[in-house]
């Protein structure tokens, strides 16, 4: 077994988890309680040890611990039809919130919690046979999921030195922007992933918004969002689940898509993008996927395409995909894509037969492009102009974050940066 | 790992899952969890797993706070128990910090004449002395032994082994003669206490320290003397291995 244990944190974590953790389950046949439904795909697959925890009465129980520090997202999971999916021991809920503020996530409320988390984690580790990694969701702009995040990334990177950690980041948008002090929050946070992380899928909501309302052809809402991101994690460990030619575990991944330590940000692309119900109307032929899968517009951040290069990149198709139709196409897109002059190698393949419920086809690309300097670059600069005027840091430093450990994650986030531009 | 010790970690740890299931649904039953909670993380300690220990003492230790009522003995307990890991992990600093907020919890809550602080002082006492802060330790070691001699009377085993810790101190600033004071007092002690209660181990030990004293004051036959009845008690024990004293309620130093 090759087991993954997700952990989503705060709001938009968790709201992801409810997307994602409903995808799963139709993915493998399985009913909203856990239990087989008998229909779907339960007989094709061989590996729901992968997500799943089986329990004596034939219940799959979700292998995720769920962290909150307010109740309402993971209190409206536990009061829709998923009520009875979850352990009810692996679930964290305190109050008060983080209030939007890093430093109380981190410091002031995480400092409370965070050893129950870890004990829940442990535990949920000490299930399974051969732990591959971690998958965890939050966002990076919030308190929760960004301070309170960024202290699991820490606790869990020295706990668990060889195992790989995988985080979905949400990175604010000014589009659609809760707080003013997202930009604090975000820097902070990418300094813990940069250290803690062995690769990181940079969710910008700005991109997925576009994605959305480009693909949906109506307003997008949050829920678009999530169950984009929910496909895309899916499809990264679709190989680890299903059976296919060639497997790809997160492991693999980390090595192909890393060149440098420490540059481990990427980004994702999902096709077909469909509005959920409709996924199955347009039975789409592959070198339309493939390059769907690769078109720019259909990445989930906001990279600065013209400015960068490509360091590396993984495809994984799933369901009814030719590896020889596969193979062809791709090495004519790879010839089109912008790679580094040093980069000698292709795409890297993957292939599993089942594809996402509803669809026929699938594609997943995972990139490592430098132009994402791009979304750090409009991070800092949104860091900069607040801090350098001290507005309020005066919050972060209540909570036990000075000025000049703020200052120190912003030199981290633009050396990060500029390391990307310099690799160019 | 034993397998008796695996096993029991895997049922404390099923107990500790119902317990979080039982306070998830009802925040009254948090008590219950913390002492399922401690239980696991006793067998972590003695498992070596002092990373995940410290986990479970540190949640227990907020999670006690998040009653309406928090008992006060659990909350020193926890405390106290949390302070032992660290000591025994070899971080100090963090070991005297925790045993010094028990204190103060204790203070606070009326506690400060029972048996519970002065162990928790003789253990602290040891720490300082470990960190060469020969004051702090000494205060200590006297709080203890008053405290000690209160409950026990001058005669106890407990009492024998505080003057015995003094002896060890005070050797090791170069006091000889205060040294050879408290081991002879502690020698006076061990001797006369009655069969069930004397440990042949202490005594032997006592010995030994007091022999290590003589030579240090150049008294050599009496310090061969008392290496000799400490080899005659030794060899009397035929192959007895005395209980591990290191136990969380009681850290007596028997070094010399």
């Amino acid at each position: 077994m090759r087991e993954i244990l997700s952990i989503h944190v705060g709001q938009c974590g968790n709201q992801i988890a409810d997307r994602f953790w409903r995808l799963i389950l139709r993915e493998h046949g399985l009913g909203p309680d856990g239990m087989p439904t008998g229909k779907g795909m339960t007989s094709n697959n061989s590996s729901m040890e992968v997500f799943f925890n089986k329990v004596r009465d034939g219940k799959y129980v979700p292998r995720a611990v769920l962290v909150d520090l307010e109740p309402g997202v993971i209190a409206r999971i536990e009061g829709g039809d998923m009520s009875q999916l979850f352990d009810e021991s692996s679930i964290v809920r305190k109050i008060p919130g983080a209030a939007n503020n890093w430093a109380r996530g981190y410091h002031k409320e995480g400092e409370r919690v965070i050893d129950q988390i870890m004990n829940v984690i442990d535990a949920a580790v000490e299930k399974t046979k051969s732990l591959q990694g971690f998958l965890v969701t939050h966002s990076i702009g919030g308190g929760s999921g960004s301070g309170l995040g960024s202290l699991i990334l820490e606790r869990l990177r020295a706990a668990y030195p060889r195992k790989k950690i995988f985080t979905f980041s949400v990175a604010p948008s000014r589009l659609i922007s809760d707080s003013a002090v997202e930009p604090y929050n975000a820097i902070l946070t990418l300094q813990r992933i940069k250290d803690n992380a062995d690769a990181a899928v940079v969710l910008d909501n700005e991109a997925l918004f576009s994605i959305a309302r480009g693909k949906l052809n109506r307003n997008p809402n949050y829920m678009d969002l999530n169950h984009i991101v929910a496909l895309i994690m899916s499809s990264v460990t679709a190989s680890l689940r299903f059976p296919g030619k060639l497997n790809t575990d997160l492991g693999e991944f980390v090595t192909n898509l890393v060149p440098f330590p420490g540059n481990h940000f990427l980004t994702a692309s999902f096709a077909p993008m469909r509005a959920p119900g409709q996924e199955g109307q347009v039975r789409i032929n592959f070198p339309d996927l493939a390059r769907e899968t690769f078109d720019e517009a259909n990445f989930t951040a906001a990279i600065d395409w013209a400015n960068g290069v490509y360091l590396s990149a993984c495809a994984l198709f799933r369901g009814d995909v030719r590896a020889k139709e596969a193979e062809e196409n791709m090495a004519l897109i790879r010839k089109e894509l912008n790679f580094a002059s040093y980069v000698p190698t292709g795409i890297k393949l993957g292939y599993a037969e089942t594809a996402p419920e509803g669809f026929a086809s699938s594609g997943l690309a995972l990139v490592n492009h430098t132009g994402i300097s791009a979304v750090f670059e409009r991070l800092v600069t949104q860091f900069d102009i607040m801090f350098d005027n001290h507005a309020y840091t005066h919050w972060y430093e209540e909570s036990g974050v000075s000025r000049d450990m703020m200052a120190q994650a912003r030199e981290t986030v633009a050396q990060l940066a500029q390391s990307y531009r310099d690799a160019s | 790992m034993n397998s008796s010790i695996e096993s029991l970690i895997y049922s404390a740890s099923r107990s500790v899952e119902e317990a979080r299931r039982a306070a998830y649904r009802d925040p009254s039953r948090i008590g219950e969890l913390v002492e399922h909670i401690s239980v696991l993380a006793d067998l972590r300690q003695k498992e070596g797993d002092f990373r995940k220990a410290e986990s479970l003492y540190r949640e227990a230790l907020y999670r006690v706070q998040d009653v309406r009522k928090p008992d006060p003995e659990l909350t020193l307990g926890i405390h106290s128990l949390l302070a032992y890991l660290y000591d025994r992990w070899g971080r100090s600093e963090q070991a005297t910090e925790y045993y010094e907020k028990a204190l103060k919890i204790a203070t606070e809550r009326g506690m400060q004449n029972t048996d519970k602080v002065a162990t928790i002082k003789n253990n602290l006492a040891m720490i300082y002395k470990s960190m060469k802060d020969t004051e702090k330790a000494e205060r200590y070691y006297h709080e203890a032994l008053e405290e000690f001699q209160r409950l026990d009377g001058d005669n106890s085993s407990r009492v024998a082994s505080v003057f015995n810790n003094l002896g060890v101190l005070y050797y090791a600033n170069m006091d000889v003669e205060r040294a050879q004071e408290m081991h002879e007092r502690a020698l006076k002690i061990r001797r006369d206490l009655p069969d069930g209660d004397m440990d042949p181990a202490d005594l032997s030990q006592t010995f030994l320290n007091l022999g290590a004293v003589y030579k240090a004051t150049g008294d050599f036959r009496m310090a061969e003397e008392c290496v000799d009845r400490a080899k005659r008690i030794r060899s009397g024990m035929n192959g007895y291995v005395t209980r591990p004293r290191r136990a969380a309620s009681l850290l007596i130093d028997r070094t010399a």
